[in-house]
């Protein structure tokens, strides 16, 4: 989707960190001088709390005083972010509650429900055009699935009734989900290309409503047409929200998964609460969530928005308990279907009027699920609190398994939120790690992710998880230790655990300055963020992401991504890295756009001076001599070799060539 | 740092526009050429992350408890393509029949990590590290398994394939090991048969990185994108019949198959699949473990019939972090369990047979009462296939703290 250009991408490029506080650069800014020792002391604040510096950054840090800036950023609710803010805008999902996701962009289990006679179709003519198309391509799709099986009636035993949208469609091992039903064969005609060009001819607003007018089987060939990439041009001039109608057509889904990848780049590259935004994406990580898991793809626009970003300086429990029951985590680990087995629930009790778990139970599959997951229960201990040596045992994710059933999610296919559910939840008392927690229903799991925030462990465990992010691959166990005192005495605070971290020597040791390598993410965003381009849309940027192995969002295992090295240097990913950046420069990255005339100006009579300014400007701290030397070498450095850039032009090739080599050298790759 | 073959284009002081030089390597005849002796051995790993079903993969059916302790997952009678009265495959496994009958194809049962862990992370951690339970181990086994091997002095930048955009654990240590998304986009700086200015740049600064992370990343990656250059693997397209089902698996394997047909010097490979973690809905003859068996079968047939000749001297290992427990659970799933199933595959392999002790699926008969037990340790399999198949006699080296006697191979190769 096509971002519009707001009137601030310019301020941004020219004042950079000048909106965060102007009157605190205004103060400092005679009396700062410039030496070396501050330069690389702001540097390393800037390549560890942000996604990068952008131009100016730099200055604008050493005007302010470096530690100043980073209490700032500590403090991210006193720092305006209305550029981004209007750049967010458009982007309508971001605001909706996953109860609205599911009724706007609905999924094949709710098109069911509609052709089944137990959901009203809508009566918004918008929602009414996107529900049809979909009605017609599960019928279609249900026909055909029906043809095959008449075919290979002979077949399997326990095959899955003809029609039927299974579980599975919901489910995980769909990485691949927001696309698929964009890659379908055609279930019905297209419109013909006089027909399409018509429609394409007339203003935008006409258009928009001559489709919402067309009868189902028009609208269904209309929705063919879109396929194919011809979207892009036909939805120059709706609003967003016609827009995203169009997109939903094909695929409601993608309407959702777009605007939330688009918002995490356009985020990580214009916010200016950077640090905020790197503990989004830090804490995203370690409460990992995967997207392509069934309905979780509605859920993770409230889980980033609800559970993590209001947290992600706050509390540690406060976080804990808001990731344990947000329905993006309860669905992704499977605590949401997880029952006591001794519950009344499981032991047959009379059930309430209406479904215990929200979902209709299966004819075919007999018993209704009734039993302990240990999912939860297992990746709470070892991912999420005490680590994976922090002293549990596997009767151990047992019982804190039975602690949290009955924590479910009241009727997620429509958004619903979480639920204690008393008749899913195991009677008596358990005893975890060694301590008996007695009956108390919800409270139970309350009590426990209070002994585990509270933890050492897991004081150690998320000490040394953010020295890794912050400070190097290996961090020096003291600071960890001393990181991990403070998170007890702090009670959980992570701004203050931070604040121990940006105040120790450990950080500001020569040994740490770009030790960190960085991830794909990081790169990326560095890159667009070093150029100072313009990001109209953000989509290509996820698809290279995807290419690198770092799709957004996209971490299958509760792990989530590593941030060591290791992960990401390899020949693929340094091909990748060095393609990308020479793409970027050369403006060959669609929806992404460098000034260059902004960035370096146009007053360079020879390619060494190029060179020369190029490295100030997109390699924050230079680069090395053999770099430079093999950059010189390679796009020669005589007054002849680079024609003056021309009035009207594009800029001479070698610019783009040169900046791109330094995008994708060795010292860029680092942070 | 130790002086690199490329250290006289440091000190050349030509220009380095377009002229890299082609490493002298390259200029040798094609890796295992025909000649006697010198035929490249193959060992490729692949990876079932999330710990497959190995129970309903290759399922017990003979065994009462199977259907008894798995009330809606079963596969039934009926459904299973048997192999020897007591075993069957998933009926998603038609295609590994013909390799069976053909006895290519072998099976070990209830093997695996010894190690008690539950952990996903861990257990695959330790699968490639190649030692269970213990963490410091920093290479990974198929990375140790090159270092004594018998061959050519001069080793292939593409002797150690990684089939994904990462260098994954169980390759990363000392020998070189290049990490391959896309052959097609395994380039800098266009695609045409030339070094690009572009490129030499690139390699020269990386080549000069004073990070040696990087600087040894960038010597690899440069010397595979050029060797690859000159093989265009892209002329290898799939034998006629061969089809690669779509996804990132079946990809895998038909691009490290174009990479073995280009005699590119592939010694190790390896290629993960992932999507087996089924703690809900995991489904019987048709559903999620159905559809993932379907990809999985499927993209190893058509790699064994693709690679043609070239199967016989290829060995196909599988592995997951760990089976999963034998009772279902409350959700039509199963939870994190123990010993599981591996597949080897190949022309020396003595196919045809279940290999192992199976250890039963009587409640007392289940490891810690959940799991199938482990009889064979996967060290032992793979122990076998890296010194029968490759002539690596170093397994201590290979496998270290794990004793691995010749004597109780299970005869699967040699």
């Amino acid at each position: 989707m096509r971002l519009a250009r707001t009137k601030f991408g310019i301020f941004i490029l020219v004042f950079g960190l000048a909106c965060v506080a102007p009157q605190l650069l205004a103060e400092k800014n005679d009396t700062k001088s410039l030496n070396s020792g501050d330069e690389k002391r702001a540097l390393q604040a800037l390549n560890r709390l942000t996604f990068g510096p952008r131009p100016g950054d730099l200055q604008q840090v050493m005007a302010m005083g470096v530690d100043r800036w980073i209490n700032l950023q500590l403090h991210p609710e006193r720092i305006d972010d209305g550029a981004l803010n209007s750049r967010l805008e458009p982007l309508r999902t971001l605001g909706m509650s996953t109860h609205e996701l599911a009724e706007n962009f609905p999924d094949p289990q709710e098109i069911v429900q509609v052709m089944k006679g137990k959901r009203a179709m809508p009566s918004d003519p918008a929602l009414r055009a996107i529900y049809e198309v979909q009605l017609a391509r599960v019928q279609a799709r249900k026909e055909r699935k029906e043809e095959t099986e008449a075919k290979a009636a002979s077949g399997s035993a326990v095959a899955t009734k003809p029609g039927e949208v299974s579980q599975e469609t919901m489910s995980a091992s769909a990485a691949a989900a927001p696309e698929s039903v964009d890659r379908e064969p055609a279930a019905a005609p297209a419109l013909s290309t006089v027909e399409f060009e018509e429609l394409s001819s007339l203003p935008a607003d006409q258009r928009y409503q001559k489709i919402l007018a067309m009868p189902p089987d028009e609208l269904i060939a209309f929705a063919e047409t879109l396929r194919g990439g011809k979207r892009r041009d036909f939805v120059e001039g709706m609003s967003p929200q016609e827009r995203e109608t169009l997109i939903a057509l094909n695929n409601p889904s993608a309407a959702v998964d777009t605007e939330l990848a688009e918002a995490k780049l356009l985020r990580a590259i214009y916010s200016q609460r950077q640090l905020e935004e790197v503990m989004t994406d830090f804490w995203c990580n370690h409460f990992n969530v995967f997207i392509g898991k069934g309905l979780d793809h509605l859920m993770l626009t409230s889980y980033e928005r609800d559970v993590i970003r209001p947290h992600a300086l706050g509390r540690f429990e406060d976080l804990l308990v808001a990731t344990a029951k947000s329905p993006a985590m309860l669905f992704y680990l499977d605590n949401w279907l997880s029952i006591g087995p001794n519950s009344p629930q499981a032991l047959g009790a009379p059930a309430h009027p209406y479904q215990a778990i929200g979902r209709p139970a299966r004819p075919n599959q007999g018993k209704r699920p009734s039993g302990l997951n240990e999912n939860y229960g297992r990746e709470l201990l070892e991912l999420h609190t005490l680590s994976v040596n922090g002293g549990y045992t596997q009767r151990d994710v047992t019982e804190a398994a039975k602690v949290f059933t009955g924590w479910t999610i009241d009727k997620p296919a429509q958004g619903g939120g979480f639920k204690f559910e008393p008749r899913m939840h195991e009677p008596g008392p358990k005893i975890v790690l060694g301590r008996r927690i007695k009956e108390n229903g919800k409270s139970e799991g309350l009590e426990l992710l209070h002994r585990l925030a509270t933890s050492k462990q897991t004081a150690h465990f998320i000490s040394l998880k953010l020295a890794e992010r912050f400070v190097s691959d290996n961090p020096p166990p003291a600071l960890v230790d001393r990181m991990a005192k403070t998170f007890l005495k702090k009670k959980g605070d992570i701004r203050e655990v931070l604040s121990v971290l940006f105040q120790s020597p450990e950080f500001w040791d020569d040994s740490t300055y770009r030790a960190k390598v960085k991830t794909p993410l990081e790169f990326v965003v560095s890159s667009i963020r070093a150029t100072g381009a313009e990001v109209d849309d953000a989509m290509p940027l996820t698809g290279r992401l995807n290419g690198m192995g770092m799709p957004l969002y996209g971490a299958q295992p509760p792990t989530g991504y590593s941030m060591k090295a290791d992960a990401w240097v390899s020949s693929s990913a340094l091909l990748n890295r060095m393609n990308f950046a020479l793409a970027l420069t050369n403006g060959r990255i669609r929806g992404v756009r460098v000034d260059w005339d902004a960035l370096i100006g146009d007053q360079f009579s020879d390619s060494g001076q190029t060179l020369s300014a190029l490295e100030k400007k997109l390699v924050a701290g230079g680069v090395s001599e053999q770099t430079h030397t093999s950059i010189a070498e390679q796009i020669g450095t005589g007054k002849d070799s680079m024609p003056q850039k021309v009035r009207d032009g594009a800029e001479p090739q070698s610019v783009l060539t040169t900046a791109g080599l330094l995008l994708g050298s060795p010292e860029f790759q680092k942070r | 740092m130790p002086i690199t073959r490329r250290v006289f284009i440091r000190n050349s002081g030509l220009a380095i526009v377009g002229t890299a030089a082609i490493p002298s390597f390259l200029a040798r005849a094609a890796w295992g050429s025909a000649d006697a002796g010198t035929r490249t051995k193959r060992l490729v790993v692949i990876f079932q992350r999330g710990a497959a079903d190995g129970l309903n993969i290759v399922v017990p059916h003979a065994e009462a408890q199977y259907y008894a302790m798995r009330p809606s997952i079963n596969i039934p009678r009926e459904a299973v393509i048997d192999l020897d009265g007591f075993f069957g495959l998933h009926p998603s496994l038609a295609a590994f029949q013909p390799l069976w009958e053909q006895r290519h194809l072998a099976i070990v049962h209830a093997a695996g990590s010894p190690d008690p862990n539950r952990s996903h992370f861990d257990a695959q951690d330790f699968m490639e590290s190649g030692t269970p339970g213990v963490k410091s181990t920093e290479d990974g086994w198929l990375n140790r398994s090159l270092r004594e091997l018998p061959g050519p002095a001069q080793k292939s930048p593409f002797e150690a394939v990684a089939m994904g955009p990462s260098i994954p654990r169980i390759l990363s240590g000392i020998e070189p090991a290049v990490a391959m998304n896309n052959i097609n986009d395994f380039t800098v700086g266009g695609r045409s048969a030339k070094t690009s200015p572009v490129a030499s740049a690139f390699e020269a600064m990386y080549d000069h990185s004073s990070d040696t992370v990087l600087h040894s990343a960038g010597e690899e990656t440069f010397d595979a994108v050029k060797m690859l250059k000159s093989a265009d693997p892209a002329k290898y397209v799939p034998a006629a019949g061969v089809d690669y089902p779509k996804g990132h698996f079946g990809d895998s394997l038909g691009q490290l198959a174009q990479l073995v047909k280009a005699n590119l010097g592939v010694q190790v490979a390896f290629a993960d699949i992932s999507g087996w973690d089924h703690h809900v809905n995991e489904g019987a003859t048709e559903g999620q473990l159905a559809n993932v068996l379907r990809e999985f079968s499927l993209s190893l047939a058509a790699f064994w019939k693709d690679l043609g000749d070239l199967g016989e001297d290829t060995v196909v290992v599988t592995m997951s972090e760990f089976g999963r427990t034998a009772h279902e659970n409350g959700n039509r799933g199963t939870d994190h369990g123990h010993a599981n199933v591996m597949f080897v595959l190949g022309g020396p392999v003595h196919g045809g047979k279940v290999y192992g002790r199976w250890p039963g699926l009587d409640q007392s008969q289940l490891y810690q009462g959940r799991d199938l037990a482990l009889t064979t340790d996967f060290r032992q399999v793979l122990g076998e296939a890296v010194l029968r198949h490759m002539g690596n006699r170093h397994l201590g080296e290979v496998f270290p703290g794990y004793e691995n006697q010749t004597g109780k191979f299970l005869g699967l190769l040699g």
